[in-house]
């Protein structure tokens, strides 16, 4: 700061002067904003999209379940292949040299193929399943990848889990995630994953991660625009107005190189976090703090000072 | 739900220029806004009878 701006900055002000009770204009604006808030609650109510739970994927969409079940099994969905904070299958989101996810550690380890299958098997009332999950237990790691990803490229051949035609090369995974699935429509599940974690059912993770892996869950995403590519950031469900202020965040997800970089997050964030910096530092700023000269809105938000002032 | 005036728990319609995607609702708000700052600069500040000089 030059001695001139100091100056400025602690001379006494000796230009006219007016009473303004701020406070008062707080409270207008208070009561203004909470009374239209009330009456556009009235008349708009607010979003009253369900939660999708494991029960409605089970039933509406029973082979994409069964895939993405065999998917965890064969440790090949986005939650096995994640890294923090919940396993170290990756390096995940970086900027630079700075390894911003890994740093972060491993704070909620989630086993894809024991907590979303293995686990909640333990409940099921099917009496080949015991059988199946100890074959499943006793086998190499890699005969379970094998049966796994034959079943999951069957089930992708056949266009439907129902239509996979029985055979020794899955081993057991079609009666573990039929089992699964049977769970699922009947709604137990639900109540299982979600009380993985904490005895009460309150804790998300673990079915939001599974539910996330399938395509039912992406497919409803997309059916209200909410995905990253479609401009989700700003959109909310319904015909309800979004976050439109996210728009720059939103605007760089659908240019390159961000959006078909993996590491699109940090990167906007570092991108924002610098143009930021920009509005900040605008007066120091060579070319940009002689903007207002070229472009004198102030001029007009304080019209009344100019003219009467002759400026 | 039946007791609001105008339910918008349905699908929303979207305004799609190139890469550009906007919902309706979202494009009205932005409108609203933009109308909001126009109205913020042009009507005059309410004048104080007591302004000292």
């Amino acid at each position: 700061m030059s001695t001139k701006e100091r100056n400025v900055d602690l001379a006494k002000w000796s230009g006219p002067k007016r009473p303004y009770d701020l406070v008062k204009e707080l409270v207008i604006a208070l009561v203004v904003v909470t009374l239209l808030i009330g009456a556009c609650a009235a008349v708009f109510g607010s979003p009253d999209e369900r939660a999708v739970t494991l029960q409605q994927w089970g039933q509406n969409a029973p082979s994409d379940f069964v895939a993405t079940a065999t998917g965890e099994l064969a440790g090949s969905t986005i939650s096995a292949g994640y890294g923090a904070p919940y396993n170290d299958a990756a390096e995940g989101l970086t900027l630079g040299p700075l390894k911003l996810q890994k740093w972060a550690g491993i704070t909620i380890p989630v086993n894809p193929a024991e907590d979303f299958v293995l686990k909640p098997l333990k409940s099921s009332i099917d009496s080949a399943v015991p059988t199946a999950v100890a074959t499943w237990s006793a086998a190499s790691a890699d005969q379970q990848a094998k049966w796994a990803e034959d079943y999951a490229a069957a089930i992708e051949k056949a266009g439907d889990s129902a239509k996979v035609v029985e055979d020794a090369a899955y081993g057991p995974v079609p009666v573990m995630t039929a089992a699964l699935l049977h769970l699922a429509q009947e709604g137990s599940l639900d109540g299982l994953l979600t009380t993985e974690v904490t005895p009460l059912p309150s804790d998300f993770t673990m079915p939001l991660l599974f539910l996330a892996d399938g395509g039912y869950f992406d497919e409803l995403g997309a059916q209200q625009h909410l995905h990253g590519d479609q401009w989700g950031m700003m959109n909310e469900t319904g015909s309800y107005p979004g976050q439109s202020w996210l728009w720059m965040f939103s605007f760089m997800y659908q240019i390159e190189p961000f959006k078909s970089s993996e590491n699109a997050d940090s990167q906007i964030f570092a991108m924002l976090f610098l143009l930021n910096l920009g509005f900040i530092f605008m007066p120091k700023l060579p070319l940009i703090n002689r903007l207002p000269r070229l472009i004198p809105f102030h001029r007009l938000i304080w019209r009344r000072y100019y003219r009467e002032n002759n400026l | 739900m039946a007791l609001l005036a105008l339910n918008l728990n349905h699908p929303a319609k979207f305004f799609d220029w190139g890469f550009v995607s906007v919902s309706i609702p979202n494009l009205i708000m932005i409108g609203l806004i933009v109308v909001l700052f126009v109205l913020a600069l042009v009507v005059p500040f309410p004048t104080h009878k007591e302004d000292g000089k």
